[in-house]
Parts: C-alpha cells; sequence; structure tokens
C-alpha cells in the first residue's frame, strides 16, 4: 500500500569531501593540456604541410575552405589517434587512476544500502528485455548480495501487444525466480518526455526509497559482481555522483554485428583509457548501464525544456550528457569505470539499422549546441557536448571538403596555369614534389587514422591471457584488417547518411524509413537496394565526373567511391548471420565474450535460442485476445490495473484518458461484436487501460452466446479447446 | 460433488422429452455447452481429464436444472452463466468474501489467487472442490497478491533553469515570424555573392566559371 507523501523540497545536497578532487584539480589540468596540446601540435604541424601543399597550386579561395574543413577534420581525427595512443601507454604503463586500480572498495559493506536496477522500456522484444532482467537478477543472487536490490521495469510501451505480453512475462519471471516483492512492473499511462520522464516518473514515485539506482538499457546485461562492485565504489567514495561502466558488445551473430563488436572489445579499451586520462572524475554518461546516486540526480538533474521550436527547442533528447553536465555543475563527479568488467550491450545486426540508430542520436546530439554555452557548466562537459556534436557534424564537413577538393581541382585543370606554380615555402627543406608533398600527408592521415588500431594490437600482444581470448594474435591481426577494409568502405557511407540526417534535422524534415524487411539470414536484396539506390547513384555520378576530370585523381578517390557503389553488396553480406558464422568458424572477429562467455551470456544466449524455438511471437491481436480469454492475464492486467489508481498522479492521467466514460463501454461492444481488427490502436489502449471494463469483457467473451461475438472471438475461444 | 447426470435429468422432466433432448434442448446444443465450459477449463489450465470432465459434468447439471425456468437461453448460454456462478461462489468461500451476482472484483482476485498459489501445478484437485482445504492452499490463496512496486515515496521533482548563454539569443530567433522565408532569402543572398566572388574576385575564378559552364555543356552533349 502506498505510504504517505513526501512532498517536501529536498534538501540542498552537497557531495561531501569536494576536497577531493580540488587538491588534484592542477593534475587534471595538466593532464587535459599535455592531451589536448598534443592534438593541437600534431593538428598544427599537419595542416602546415597541407597549407603547403595548397600554396603550390597557387592561392584561392576555395584553398582556404579547404584548409579550414582539413583543419577541423584532422583535428577530430588527431583526438581519436591521441586517445589511442595515450591510452595505450596508460595500459602499458599502468594507470593508477583505473577503478581496479583504487582497490581499496573491495572490502566495503554494502549492508543496508538500498538499490533499485531499473529497466527502462519503449516496445522493446519483450522476451529479450525480460531474460536480461532475469540473467542480472540470477547473477547478483548468487553474489549473495540480493537483499537491498530491487528491480523494476519501467514500460513507456504505446502498443497495446507489448503491453500484455509486458506483463504476462513480468509474472512469469516473478513466479519463476519466485521473487513477488522483488522484481516489479509499472507502466506509464502516457509517456511523455520519453526515456527521462520515464525515469523522473519512477524518481518521483519510488526515489526517495533507494540510495542509489542503476539504469539498464532494454538489451543491457551486467554480472552480479559488477553491480556489487559499482555499488561499493559509490560507498566508498560519497563525492561520486554517477559511475558509468563501459558496456562490452556482445551477443553479435551477423558479419556486420561481429565486426562491430571485435572492434570495441579491441580498440575498446585503449580509447577509453586514453579518455579517461583527461576526463578523471569529469566523465560522461551514456544513459544505461550506470549507478547513480539518487538524491542529487533528483535535486538537480530534472532537465527543462529548451526555448524555441524543434528539432533544437522542447525537450532535451540526448539527455544523458546533460545529467552528467548538471552533476558535474554542482560540483559531483562522474567517474568512468573503463576497467570494470562485466557490462553487456548489444548491438544492431547490419549496416541500415545501426544508421536508423545514428539517426536519433544524431538529432540529440546536435541539439547539444543549444546547452554548450550554458552557464555555469564545466569546461569539460562542454568538450564532451563537442565530441558528441562533431561525431556527426563531421561527415557533411568531409563531404564537403571532398566537393570543395574536387573544385579545387577542377579550377586547376580548366586553368591554363601550371599544376606547381610555386615551391613550398615553409617546407623546401623537404625537397619533394608536388606528388610527394601530397603522398605525404595521405600516408600521415592514414597513420594517424590506424596508428590506435594498431596499438591495439601491441597491446594484444603483450597480454597472453587476452590474446588467447581473440583467437591468437594471427587471427586478431587478420580480423583487424579486415575489419579496416570494410570500416572504410561503410565511412563513406555513414557520410552520406550522416549528411542528410544533419541536413534534414536542421531543416526540421523528418526520415522516412519504411517498415524495415528483414529475413532470418539478414537484409534482403530488395530492401538493401531500397535503402542504398541513392548512395549507388552518387558513387557513380561522382566517379564519372572525376575521372572526366582527371582519371589520375579518380584512383585516390576510389576507396570512398567504392564504399558508395558497393552499398548494396555491402549491406546485404555483412548482415548475414550465415558469413557471420563462417567468420567465427574462421577464427575471425573472436571477442572475450565469444571465445569464454561467462555463464550469464552463455545462459542469456540458451534462453533466447529455446524461446525462439518455441515458435514466432504471438501475432498482436492475439496478445489482445489473451488478455481478455485468457483468465490469468486478463486477472493480472486488471489487478495492476487497480494497483495503478492507487498512484494520484496515474489516477488522474487515467481520467484524463476518457477511462470510465460510457464511450468505453461502447467501444468494449465493439471490440465483442466486430473483433480487435474493427478498432484503432488508441481505442484499444483505452479499453485496456479501464479496471473496469478488462473483467467485464472476460466475462461477457465467455457467457455470450456465439452468435453475439465477431467470428474472431469464436475462433480465439476454439484455440482453448483441446 | 455429485457426478451423476440423473439427478439434473430428472429434475428438468428429461423423461417426458421428444427424443434427442435434454431439458428442452437439442442434444447438440448441449454438446457446445459442453465445449465451452471445457474450454474455459482449460483456460485455467486444468490439466487432468477425470478432473476436467467431472468439473463439466458439476455445470452441467446446474445448467439443465436452470433450463425449464428460462426457455430464452440457449445450453450455451445457461452452462455459461452457471460456469461463472460456481467458479466466482467458490472464489467467495475460499477468500472469505461476500458474493452479489457478477463480482468481476472478487473473480479477478480469485483467478489471481489461482495462479500466484499455482493451483494448476499443485492443486489442481482442490480447484471447485468444497471445503474443508488443506491449511497450505487456504494460506496461498489468501494470501496472493500481485504488486507492482513497493509503497510510493512520492517527492516532486522539478527542473532547474537553465541558463543557455549566447544560445537562448540564437534559439529566439525560432520565434521570429516568416524565419524560413528569411532564412531562404539569407541564402539567395548568399548565392549572389558566392557568384559575385567566383565570378569577380579573380581572372581565374572568371576563368573557372566559364570553364565549369562549358564542361556542364559538354556533359550534356
Amino acid at each position: 500500500m502506498p505510504s504517505a507523501a513526501s512532498e517536501s523540497p529536498a534538501k540542498q545536497t552537497q557531495p561531501p569531501g569536494t576536497a577531493f578532487y580540488t587538491k588534484r584539480t592542477v593534475r587534471r589540468w595538466l593532464r587535459l593540456f599535455v592531451f589536448y596540446s598534443s592534438v593541437t601540435i600534431l593538428t598544427g604541424a599537419v595542416s602546415l604541410l597541407f597549407a603547403d601543399l595548397l600554396w603550390r597550386g597557387g592561392w584561392t579561395n576555395i584553398s582556404t575552405i579547404i584548409l579550414i574543413l582539413f583543419i577541423i577534420l584532422f583535428a577530430l581525427i588527431s583526438i581519436g589517434c591521441m586517445h589511442g595512443i595515450f591510452g595505450f601507454l596508460l595500459r602499458v604503463l599502468g594507470d593508477s587512476n583505473s577503478i581496479t586500480a583504487l582497490g581499496n572498495y573491495q572490502d566495503q559493506s554494502i549492508e543496508g544500502v538500498s538499490v533499485a536496477i531499473v529497466f527502462p522500456t519503449y516496445n522493446e522484444g519483450v522476451a529479450r528485455v525480460m531474460e536480461g532482467l532475469r540473467t542480472t537478477y540470477v547473477s547478483l543472487e548468487q553474489t549473495g548480495q540480493i537483499q537491498g536490490f530491487d528491480f523494476f521495469i519501467l514500460s513507456d510501451s504505446t502498443d497495446p501487444a507489448k503491453w500484455v505480453e509486458e506483463e504476462q512475462r513480468w509474472c512469469e519471471i516473478v513466479r519463476e525466480l519466485d521473487a513477488l516483492g522483488r522484481i516489479y512492473y509499472r507502466r506509464r499511462i502516457s509517456n511523455e518526455g520519453k526515456k527521462s520522464g520515464n525515469i523522473r516518473d519512477f524518481l518521483s514515485t519510488w526515489g526517495r526509497r533507494y540510495r542509489y539506482f542503476i539504469v539498464f538499457d532494454a538489451d543491457s546485461v551486467m554480472r552480479g559482481e559488477t553491480v556489487v562492485d559499482l555499488v561499493k565504489l559509490m560507498e566508498k567514495h560519497p563525492q561520486v555522483g554517477l559511475i558509468q561502466s563501459v558496456p562490452a558488445l556482445v551477443n553479435a551473430e551477423s558479419l556486420f554485428g561481429r565486426m562491430q563488436q571485435f572492434a570495441n572489445r579491441l580498440y575498446g579499451p585503449i580509447f577509453i583509457a586514453g579518455l579517461n586520462f583527461w576526463s578523471q572524475g569529469f566523465g560522461n554518461y551514456w544513459g544505461h548501464n550506470a549507478i547513480i546516486r539518487t538524491d542529487p540526480f533528483m535535486q538537480f538533474c530534472d532537465l527543462p525544456h529548451l526555448p524555441g521550436r524543434k528539432p533544437f527547442g522542447g525537450q532535451i533528447l540526448s539527455h544523458d550528457f546533460v545529467e552528467a553536465a548538471l552533476l558535474l555543475k554542482e560540483n559531483w563527479q562522474v567517474w568512468m569505470a573503463y576497467d570494470l568488467e562485466g557490462s553487456y550491450e548489444e548491438i544492431p545486426q547490419d549496416i541500415i539499422s545501426n544508421a536508423q540508430r545514428d539517426r536519433r542520436w544524431c538529432q540529440g546530439n546536435l541539439q547539444h549546441g543549444l546547452v554548450l554555452f550554458g552557464r555555469g557548466l564545466r569546461g569539460i562537459s562542454r568538450i564532451h557536448f563537442l565530441m558528441g556534436i562533431f561525431g556527426y557534424l563531421a561527415s557533411p564537413l568531409w563531404l564537403l571538403f571532398l566537393v570543395a577538393f574536387n573544385w579545387a581541382l577542377w579550377n586547376l585543370k580548366s586553368s591554363d596555369l601550371s599544376p606547381i606554380i610555386v615551391r613550398g615555402i615553409t617546407t623546401p627543406w623537404l625537397k619533394l614534389s608536388g606528388k610527394q608533398h601530397a603522398f605525404l600527408i595521405f600516408i600521415i592521415c592514414m597513420c594517424v587514422l590506424f596508428v590506435p588500431k594498431i596499438l591495439a594490437l601491441i597491446d594484444l600482444a603483450f597480454d597472453r591471457e587476452r590474446r588467447k581470448m581473440f583467437g591468437g594474435l594471427r587471427c586478431a591481426t587478420v580480423s583487424a584488417v579486415i575489419e579496416t577494409i570494410f570500416s572504410s568502405l561503410h565511412a563513406p557511407l555513414q557520410m552520406l547518411w550522416h549528411s542528410k540526417f544533419v541536413a534534414t534535422i536542421l531543416f526540421g524534415i523528418g526520415v522516412n524509413w519504411g517498415p524495415q524487411k528483414r529475413s532470418a539470414d539478414g537484409i534482403p536484396w530488395s530492401e538493401a537496394f531500397r535503402q542504398h539506390w541513392a548512395h549507388t547513384v552518387i558513387g557513380i555520378g561522382w566517379g564519372f565526373a572525376v575521372w572526366k576530370l582527371d582519371p589520375a585523381t579518380f584512383w585516390w578517390f576510389l576507396p570512398v567511391l567504392l564504399g558508395m557503389l558497393l552499398s548494396i553488396p555491402l549491406s546485404v553480406l555483412t548482415s548475414r548471420t550465415s558469413l557471420g558464422s563462417r567468420a567465427r568458424a574462421l577464427g575471425l572477429f573472436l571477442t572475450p565474450e565469444e571465445t569464454s562467455p561467462p555463464s550469464e551470456l552463455d545462459t542469456l544466449r540458451v534462453r533466447m535460442a529455446l524461446l525462439e524455438k518455441t515458435g514466432p511471437p504471438a501475432a498482436p491481436n492475439a496478445i489482445i485476445a489473451e488478455a481478455v480469454l485468457d483468465p490469468y492475464v486478463n486477472a493480472i492486467h486488471v489487478s495492476l490495473l487497480r494497483e495503478k489508481q492507487l498512484n494520484p498522479e496515474y489516477r488522474d492521467a487515467l481520467v484524463k484518458l476518457g477511462v470510465g466514460r460510457p464511450e468505453v463501454r461502447e467501444l468494449g461492444e465493439k471490440l465483442l461484436s466486430k473483433g480487435p481488427e474493427a478498432l484503432t490502436s488508441q481505442e484499444k489502449m483505452l479499453i485496456l487501460s479501464d479496471a473496469e471494463i478488462v473483467p467485464w469483457l472476460h466475462r461477457q467473451a465467455w457467457i455470450r452466446p456465439s452468435k453475439a461475438l465477431a467470428v474472431w472471438w469464436q475462433a480465439a475461444i476454439r484455440k482453448y479447446a483441446r | 460433488m455429485d457426478l451423476s447426470l440423473e439427478s439434473a435429468l430428472s429434475a428438468a422432466g428429461v423423461g417426458g422429452e421428444p427424443s434427442g433432448n435434454i431439458a428442452g434442448r437439442p442434444l447438440d446444443e448441449w454438446n457446445a455447452a459442453y465445449a465451452k465450459v471445457e474450454s474455459y477449463f482449460h483456460a485455467l489450465r486444468i490439466r487432468n481429464k477425470v478432473l476436467l470432465g467431472r468439473l463439466v459434468i458439476h455445470v452441467l447439471k446446474r445448467a439443465m436444472r436452470r433450463a425449464p425456468q428460462e426457455p430464452q437461453l440457449s445450453a450455451t448460454e445457461l452452462a455459461a452463466e452457471e460456469m461463472d456462478l460456481v467458479v466466482t461462489e467458490w472464489f467467495g468461500q475460499v477468500l472469505q468474501e461476500a458474493t452479489m451476482g457478477a463480482n468481476h472484483m472478487l473473480s479477478t482476485r480469485g483467478r489471481l489467487a489461482l495462479l500466484l498459489a499455482d493451483m494448476p501445478g499443485k492443486w489442481q484437485e482442490q480447484f471447485l472442490h468444497p471445503p474443508p482445504w488443506p491449511e497450505e492452499f487456504i494460506k496461498a490463496m489468501r494470501e496472493a497478491y500481485l504488486r507492482a512496486g513497493p509503497d510510493f515515496q512520492l517527492a516532486k521533482m522539478a527542473p532547474r533553469p537553465l541558463d543557455l548563454g549566447p544560445m537562448a539569443t540564437l534559439s529566439n530567433l525560432s520565434m521570429v515570424p516568416f524565419r524560413k522565408m528569411i532564412l531562404g532569402w539569407l541564402l539567395l543572398m548568399l548565392l549572389f555573392v558566392a557568384a559575385f566572388v567566383l565570378t569577380h574576385n579573380s581572372e581565374q575564378n572568371h576563368h573557372l566559371w566559364t570553364a565549369f559552364m562549358t564542361w556542364v555543356r559538354n556533359l550534356l552533349h
């Protein structure tokens, strides 16, 4: 039963021991200075070399544009390269600031600490969400520390069938794990504020009960020990407001998924170690697989709506970065537990799904442009925002760079001037011809791009245990080479896609993906053609134009053009699970979670395979039929509806929705007499939200003579006869 | 529970009926009624065939007794209503709650209790069985309660205003009326500026422009 409401405003929360990081400020600034100075020196030196190359051809307006674009783009890849170099050095020399090096938290008691583990879900695959929860629950139970933990499935699902299925599976899991009063389910009446609104609703209702909460994604899994470690770390370090674990990508089956997974596991550690070098206690939040101190989060992280209209105004979409920035603003630390193993998530299985996810993230990251200059935010938060923004802006800038380069080339070709009119003035001592000069810059760019990958392989070579988990150094090297070729082909596609996303977002235009068709083995050719024909046409057109302009330059452009020209087969073939399996059999793209999977992932995989074997998921209307006809499913649904009415906010929302009005009974009659297909999804939601109508429907469906029911119901009832 | 249909049939005056009729309804109707009741018990996961048959007959017997008084109802309707009554009355007895007609609250609570007490797995033989019931079963049924969440501890979260700095001014631009039109005009102006720069800034640019037009013409031809 609900307890008395506590409405008093929270006391101003201050992190204890703020002196902890004040003492370390100098060192932090030194790290930041060293890191970004390295980036600046590298960018400056190579840009000078590039400017000199442009000077050789005679300086025009377009040269200025090309140089500016080059500086921005090179700075971005330099940051990546420096992350790799610094991360590599830290891993080789040892990082005293890594989580495992702290070591002092292991003996920390967490007795009496209350923690909520929340799974926000929105029309996701119900079985996968529940199995992820089950895996984490069982693993946590095995640590013997489950007493302080409560699990919450926070549903925002708007699909009536998903709603009923979630309730059904929740009840099953609760019964199977004997976890009544330990695993909870709540569905919001409206999904206002999306994911951040969902979390806010949870905190407003139950937040005060828990000292910490851990946010999971629909496809997250965490080992019990990792969860306990995170809680211990928070207990040991009271100045920390949030600890973000670094989830390893797992469970990929397609070739694309396995390559991404491999790259994440091989290169990820050195990149994240490099990121942690300069961010230290001023890290970032990625929205899931993170533990959060409830009190300061509730006090400081309720996000305001941004002024103006969409796409920039309104609700903050990528809330995680902003929430971390707000915690940092209020002197709480945000840590990255980059070397804490046992945190996992899944990835899209094909290029198209990956792009669809990027579209959502792109809008959220661009929106950060509005918050970038927010008063009071820490400089380091602004760097995190900028990196997110340029993660997407880099694509149109690269496209612009290539177009400008083509323009300049055409300019040169169509003029009667000599292609090399002056010698380089800043690099005369190099004594390079124009072609050699260009080649040198190209080689430097390639090095900057590939050095982190090479360093990751060297890092692997030093670690025998890890090497074995990647299938040996030879397999890992071959895999890294293939992955590099693939990412070179994939990059131009991402450039076109991201450029389109940025443009459509800026002009407030939506992207219509259409319903994605995916067969058991991956993307069918027709679907790939639908999504990639424009890329292919651009590739052909651009290639033709460059060939006509200068056949020698065409070969330089070929890697970029190839990605576009091959987009359709690339998309189809890399989405294939059969090719993913074949690569695995050949020892390619192996990851530690594949070669020696933790028991949690093994269990999850087996259970998901078993669920798949039981047959395809029921049709949406079949699940509605269950909610009405099945005595147990109906009872679960009605009980949860009744409990919902105990929350005053939900009660008001239900009234606003129209629950209790005579029209709902009329809709119920329509449902019985004409079947669910006669109703819209919203009408079904309204019926399913009414705690009086749902049990009435159950009784009527069983009591009424067949002729008073739609043929659809007669068939549904017959399914119960065996 | 009386398993025999004979008492019901005699009470319903079967003896004076035309052949093929029971309690004033054709045999086919009772067959359909049997199927409906059996389906409902299937839905309740009553797997034991003997028990299932016994329960269905118990319900049909009650329906046949009622049949002569309500000739307007079909056998299926009668049986379904009786099935509902039998189950709800039994829930009332087990859960010690008063039953009054169609009690949705009691029916829902009872069905939920059956599920949470694991009637289909552990207590099938107790279903619709008259008292006394095993203590453990009664306890499991009466204590069954599905909680979606712990006790509420309501709190108000309030967003703090965020001073966007110079961006606040910029975001106000989105409130400017006809902003899309103005943006279009600005882009057009920019295009003119670009055309001017390309055609006037240097001889090379001028040459470039004419060469570009020639190239386009060549491509088209």
